[in-house]
């Protein structure tokens, strides 16, 4: 088994690069599956993922060669798709259909932004129970990347809460019986939460965890263990993608970030680096020499960029590798198997 | 009825990654030289960080300027716990309150709290202009916005404000729902990069926007080649540009091939949006990070202006 995280800021071509991973794993003779988050349409015309399908086969015969190849899979993370059927798989049907129905579940799935990073862990242990050998994941785009680990975790305490245990057990929660049994501290503890935040509004999520719990413990067990198997060097490597000017800082930063949750950071791809190339004097316009030189000098900078990244990095980070930009956005399956070529 | 503001709260919104930060910093430090007291809201903490490092050497190079612009990074969770602190008169209980468990990661899981609690700060400061009997107040609020989805779920979140049916967070709701639905008090700048996934979402961002009845003001264009912003330049149009006959460079191959795709980008996104997309240069030659962004804040001004 083998995973591999691919994150980095917005803009920086991070899916192209996890999908062009993955084909070359999938040539080299992998089971591989291509986990992408909201990919644009574009690349997921590239992909081929046509249908809101699950998951699905990619051909590869256009790259077989004679070879053996294995296979390439494409998933998309739909999080309302992924997050109904593991309500169903996991409860008895009048469960289900309570939590379906339950209004904060509902605001849950409207903020996405919350729910796709449970759900990346979720959907990685599904792939791991599906065979899959080799796992090739594209994080969120943004600088809370991270967070797809840490919500997991946030959400195990919440549902190991004994406000939320009680509620299960006793379902009208806010009886007297039940909130007797709480000490009196917890009681005036939990009484000013409820005044700050509102009744309403605390009960609703209290009233869904308890609901949700069965489902919830579920999931947090399933997480932990994914959780753990991203903490192992011999399964995971993470790999930042960044751009030439970015480079430095996302490079730190992610350093920063990956370490101090002792995750392994194996490599770091910088892409979109521009090739420094002759342009001959042909007679020119004014104008056009302007342009040009423009070009010339976007194209030096990004150079002395990736000589100092070279340096900062080469002892924090074990591969370093550099994709120039290629002529046109990456369409298709043959686009990316151009790109894994620079892998 | 409040008097209308002067100046609106100016957002620079988008994906991430094409430059919100900088621009926001760029269009406020415009203000600020012309002693106006001008402050950027950032809701990344991360930014800040390289903010402040670009801006080393300002107070000696333009005192004035550093006198008057101000940037901070807001944290609701601080914000939140000040309310607790406020609401509950004992202290100790309140420090129990914030540091328990429950309370901790129920901020975290209800939704939307976070966003008002950000948005109302926001307002406050919008809402407190310069004036000479306050002396805290600011001429021009910019928040450099998060990027596009949870921007937009922090705008959502402003108008669904009802579902906090009771607490103190109720009140704040109605102040942020009043203030962000009225278009007088908002100048919108989505900005965007001129590559294929950054256009296509920022295109997504307009129409999302006009279903909120939002209009930008315009959307930027930002780290263009100098074929499309330069004044020296306008007029050359990619498809006009043509290889020397016979000649086999590859440099100037490259340079062609960039100057289609950014051509036919910022065409595409003008067709699908029906606001105005204006176009701003990637500089090289100034030295310090200082320096560049001095000389963007000078273009800014003349085009946000217009």
């Amino acid at each position: 088994m083998r995973i591999r995280v691919f994150v980095g800021t917005g803009g920086v071509g991070k899916t192209s690069v996890a999908a062009a991973s993955a084909l070359r794993g999938a040539l080299a003779g992998e089971r591989a599956l291509v986990l992408t988050i909201d990919p644009a349409r574009r690349l997921r015309t590239a992909l081929g993922i046509e249908s809101e399908g699950f998951q699905q086969q990619l051909s590869l015969d256009a790259f077989g060669g004679g070879r053996m190849p294995g296979e390439l899979w494409a998933a998309q993370l739909d999080v309302a798709a992924s997050l109904n059927r593991a309500v169903r798989q996991t409860s008895t049907p009048k469960q289900a259909e309570a939590v379906l129905a339950h209004p904060i579940y509902h605001v849950l799935l409207e903020s996405l932004a919350g729910m796709q990073e449970l759900m990346a862990v979720e959907r990685m242990d599904q792939a791991i129970d599906d065979g899959f050998e080799a796992l090739y994941v594209d994080t969120a785009p943004s600088r809370h990347a991270l967070e797809f680990v840490d919500k997991p975790e946030t959400f195990s305490h919440l549902i190991s809460f004994p406000m939320v245990r009680l509620v299960g057990a006793t379902y009208h929660w806010w009886e007297r019986s039940g909130l007797a049994s709480l000490g009196r501290k917890s009681l005036e503890l939990y009484t000013r939460v409820e005044e700050m935040l509102g009744a309403t509004l605390t009960r609703q999520i209290l009233d869904f965890f308890s609901i949700f719990r069965g489902i919830a413990e579920d999931y947090a067990v399933r997480a932990r263990r994914t959780v753990a198997l991203l903490r192992d060097p011999q399964v995971t490597t993470f790999t930042v993608v960044t751009t030439p000017f970015k480079a430095r800082r996302d490079g730190d930063f992610f350093c920063d970030e990956l370490g101090r949750r002792q995750f392994p950071v194996g490599a770091m791809v910088v892409n979109r680096v521009w090739p420094v190339l002759p342009t001959s004097g042909a007679a020119l316009s004014p104008q056009m020499q302007q342009v040009a030189g423009w070009y010339q000098d976007t194209s030096e900078a990004h150079r002395r960029a990736g000589d100092q990244v070279r340096g900062a990095f080469a002892e924090r980070i074990p591969t370093l590798v550099e994709i120039p930009e290629l002529p046109a956005d990456v369409d298709g399956l043959a686009a990316l198997h151009r790109l894994a070529a620079h892998l | 009825m409040l008097p209308p503001l002067r100046h609106p709260l100016t957002i620079f919104c988008g994906k991430g990654g094409v430059g919100k930060t900088t621009l926001a910093v760029a269009h406020a430090l415009g203000y600020a030289r012309q002693g106006k007291r001008a402050l950027v809201v950032t809701s990344h903490p991360l930014p800040e960080l390289a903010v402040s490092l670009s801006l080393a050497g300002l107070k000696e190079k333009a005192p004035q300027a550093a006198a008057s612009l101000f940037v901070i990074h807001i944290d609701p969770r601080e914000l939140l716990q000040r309310a607790v602190r406020q609401h509950i008169p004992s202290q100790a209980l309140a420090g129990a309150v914030v540091s328990s468990r429950i309370y901790q990661s129920l901020i975290e899981v209800a939704p939307g709290l976070k966003e008002i609690v950000f948005l109302e700060r926001l307002r406050e400061f919008a809402v407190r202009q310069a004036a000479p009997e306050d002396a805290g107040g600011y001429d021009l609020v910019v928040w450099d916005a998060p990027a596009t989805g949870h921007f937009l779920q922090t705008l959502n979140v402003s108008r669904h404000f009802k579902l906090y049916l009771s607490g103190p967070f109720a009140a704040l709701g109605r102040n942020v729902a009043r203030f962000f639905s009225d278009p007088a008090n908002l100048a919108l700048f989505p900005v965007t990069t001129l590559e294929e996934m950054a256009v296509e979402e920022t295109a997504e961002l307009v129409h999302k926007l006009a279903e909120l009845e939002m209009r930008p003001r315009a959307v930027v264009c930002n780290m263009t080649s100098p074929a499309l912003a330069g004044t020296a330049t306008k007029g050359i149009a990619a498809e006009g540009i043509l290889l020397p006959a016979g000649a086999d460079d590859p440099g100037l191959r490259f340079i062609l091939d960039r100057l289609v795709v950014e051509r036919a980008l910022f065409e595409r996104l003008r067709s699908e949006i029906s606001v105005s997309a204006t176009a701003v240069e990637r500089r090289h030659r100034a030295g310090t990070d200082l320096d560049l962004l001095l000389e963007l804040s000078e273009r800014m001004g003349e085009m946000l202006e217009s």
